[in-house]
């Protein structure tokens, strides 16, 4: 098996919340990989520890033990300045919470990231391409508090595309959402996956949801099952 | 320039953008109090010590006091030494004083106060004593036996030590004793200039002096000069040696004697005040930013998870205390400007020793302005250095 055909390779990791005297062990040695153009699913019980998985993968916090290869690379134990990039280059997350920076327009929003790497006029264009392919045109200059949920949910799929990331992570996308916005918002990723390879990491409680992508793995108490 | 150098500016724009206008109000004006409470004390401190100084020259030194040379008792030429001072540019007028060894008698009492011959139309060129006539008028030239006395010498406030004249009235008789030999004079009048060395003298003309003592005519004990520009005295002295003039050159402030201790001790509350006044911004400052990054972790956090390098992140905060603090000090200028230093010289201070208005001391105002802008440098800088530091997931989930 070679390294390079995956996105992602996770070796044995562990995280353990310390509340107090409780130790709470939300991973306990998950291994998994995922390779390009993968569309995984994740789903399991409440507290199962999907969340805790997914903030590992998207470089937001740091394992206990364990491993994860980022395209070959180690990225545990990389100095938080190269995190930092390769969450601006390779990584887009969309928090269930959408997340978005109350003071900048949708607009604004989404080419925030590509601003870091870009010109301003290039960030500007792309991200008024990515806010039409999400149905979002007119909507470019209202605040996230005049959008609803599900435009809110989609501003935070442009941005998390902006900068063509190897790879996308979506914790509960749809749990804020209306079922037909949440179609919507699953329908944005089938086709980011089938028509641009986009590799999508999603989770999900909702079962209809489960059959969206090409592998499902299901987390019980901080395992694989 | 790199593309990420934008991102502070734009960030900043928006932010400023959005934020309540009712809050960014409060913020700048709680910031340009701040700056107030630092340069108002200061400047009122200023303004008290400028105005003593000031009597000091106006009542009795003048700028520069010329005294004779080591080892003589007077400046002779008196008269020719002042005509030559006074055509130095930047003096406005010079003037000869002459001690006259001599004490001063009221019915039975027996004083010894300073009697000095002066040329009454040149003294009042250099000293304001001729507009501070509270009783009786100012000398005139050809005055050989009228006298004109400070107030302190009729025993008025705080002269309990020395024998006075209480109850001299203007017209009365008071003889100059002279080796032992009374002269008597008539009082002119009284003058009160509220600085108390001044009060404490009497004066009579040159020509009176002629007549008492013919030796010592065109004597003076010592030349006061009066200059355009107070504060540059070494220059003119500079100007006035160059002339020719000899003697011993003394600036006001080395003749101020008692003053200059009463200053001190202002100078030493002004800094203590100062400090005081820089701790009260600064705890302010820090917490207004303080409290408004606060505001923002969870921005921060999401900020961060997106890939926005911390130092643009904190570059951006610091950018924005620093804006608020610009706009609390150039509030807290204008406010200086336009309402409290023109009320005060509509209703200055009154204190014994003259009206007191704000002092503008630019160095000043603009070394305070920095120092608070530095402050709000420092209150933006350790706050977001906090935030860049914190774990990412806490300040997204608001933990
Ligand atoms: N910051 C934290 N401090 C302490 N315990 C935590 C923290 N975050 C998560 N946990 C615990 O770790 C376990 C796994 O949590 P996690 O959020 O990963 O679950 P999840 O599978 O995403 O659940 P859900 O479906 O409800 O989102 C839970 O028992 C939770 O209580
Ligand atoms: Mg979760």
């Amino acid at each position: 098996m070679s390294k390079n055909r995956d996105v992602i390779q996770v070796k044995s990791l562990e995280k353990t919340y310390a509340l107090g005297e409780i130790k709470v062990k939300a991973l306990r040695g998950v291994s998994l990989s995922i390779a390009y153009g993968d569309f995984l699913v994740v789903t399991g019980r409440n507290g199962s520890g999907k969340s805790t998985l997914l903030h590992q993968l998207g470089l937001l916090d740091h394992p206990d033990a364990g491993e994860i290869f980022f395209a070959g690379q180690e990225v545990t134990l990389m100095p938080e300045r190269r995190r930092t990039e390769l969450r601006l280059r390779n990584i887009g997350y969309i928090f269930q919470e959408f997340a978005l920076i109350p003071e900048l327009t949708a607009l604004e929003n989404v080419m925030l990231p590509a601003m870091m790497i870009g010109a301003r006029g290039s960030a500007r264009k792309r991200a008024q391409e990515l806010l039409a392919r999400v149905d979002l045109e007119n909507n470019l200059d209202h605040l996230p508090s005049q959008l609803s949920g599900g435009e809110q949910q989609k501003v935070a799929i442009a941005r998390a595309l902006i900068n063509d990331p190897m790879i996308i992570f979506a914790d509960e996308p749809t749990a804020n959402l209306d079922s037909i916005a949440a179609t919507d918002v699953i329908s944005v990723f089938q086709s980011l996956n089938r028509e641009a390879d986009h590799t999508i990491v999603m989770v999900t409680h909702e079962p209809e949801e489960t059959a969206c992508g090409n592998r499902v793995i299901t987390i019980a108490d901080g395992l694989i099952r | 320039m790199k593309n990420e150098f934008k991102i502070p500016f734009f960030l900043l724009g928006r932010f400023m953008r959005g934020s309540n206008k009712w809050t960014l109000s409060l913020v700048i004006f709680l910031l340009a109090i701040a700056y107030i409470n630092l340069i108002f004390v200061n400047s009122l401190f200023q303004g008290v010590i400028s105005a003593s100084n000031q009597q000091v020259i106006n009542t009795s030194t003048g700028n520069i006091v010329i005294t004779p040379v080591e080892g003589q008792e007077f400046i002779s030429n008196a008269e020719a030494t002042v005509s030559r001072a006074e055509q130095a540019d930047e003096v406005n007028a010079a003037a000869a004083e002459t001690e006259v060894p001599a004490s001063l008698r009221y019915q039975v009492i027996d004083a010894n106060f300073p009697v000095i011959a002066i040329d009454p139309e040149q003294e009042s060129r250099v000293t304001n004593i001729s507009q501070k006539m509270i009783q009786g008028s100012y000398l005139k030239a050809g005055d050989t036996d009228q006298i004109i006395i400070g107030r302190q010498v009729t025993g008025a406030q705080g002269a309990q030590n020395l024998s006075t004249f209480e109850g001299i009235q203007v017209g009365d008789k008071i003889s100059l004793v002279v080796s032992g030999i009374p002269h008597e004079f008539t009082l002119k009048g009284i003058f009160y200039s509220k600085f108390l060395e001044a009060d404490n003298r009497t004066f009579v003309t040159r020509q009176a002096l002629d007549g008492l003592l013919p030796d010592l005519h065109d004597k003076a004990s010592n030349i006061i000069v009066r200059i355009a520009k107070t504060g540059t005295e070494q220059t003119v002295i500079g100007q006035l040696r160059d002339r020719g003039i000899t003697g011993t050159f003394n600036t006001w402030e080395a003749m101020a004697g008692q003053l200059t201790t009463v200053v001190d001790s202002f100078i030493t509350i002004n800094a203590l005040l100062t400090t005081v006044g820089f701790l009260i911004a600064a705890v302010t400052i820090f917490i207004i930013i303080y409290v408004d990054i606060s505001h923002r972790r969870q921005e921060i956090g999401i900020l961060r998870a997106i890939g926005i390098k911390g130092y643009l992140i904190r570059t951006t905060y610091v950018f924005q205390s620093l804006v608020y603090t610009v706009l609390g000090v150039a509030v807290g200028a204008a406010v200086f400007f336009a309402v409290l230093v023109p009320y005060f010289w509509v209703h200055p201070f009154v204190l014994p020793l003259g009206d007191v208005t704000l002092a503008i001391l630019v160095d000043d105002l603009i070394g305070r302005g920095f120092g608070v802008l530095l402050l709000g440098i420092a209150s933006g800088l350790i706050p977001s250095i906090i935030v860049t530091r914190a774990k990412i997931l806490d300040e997204i989930a608001g933990r």
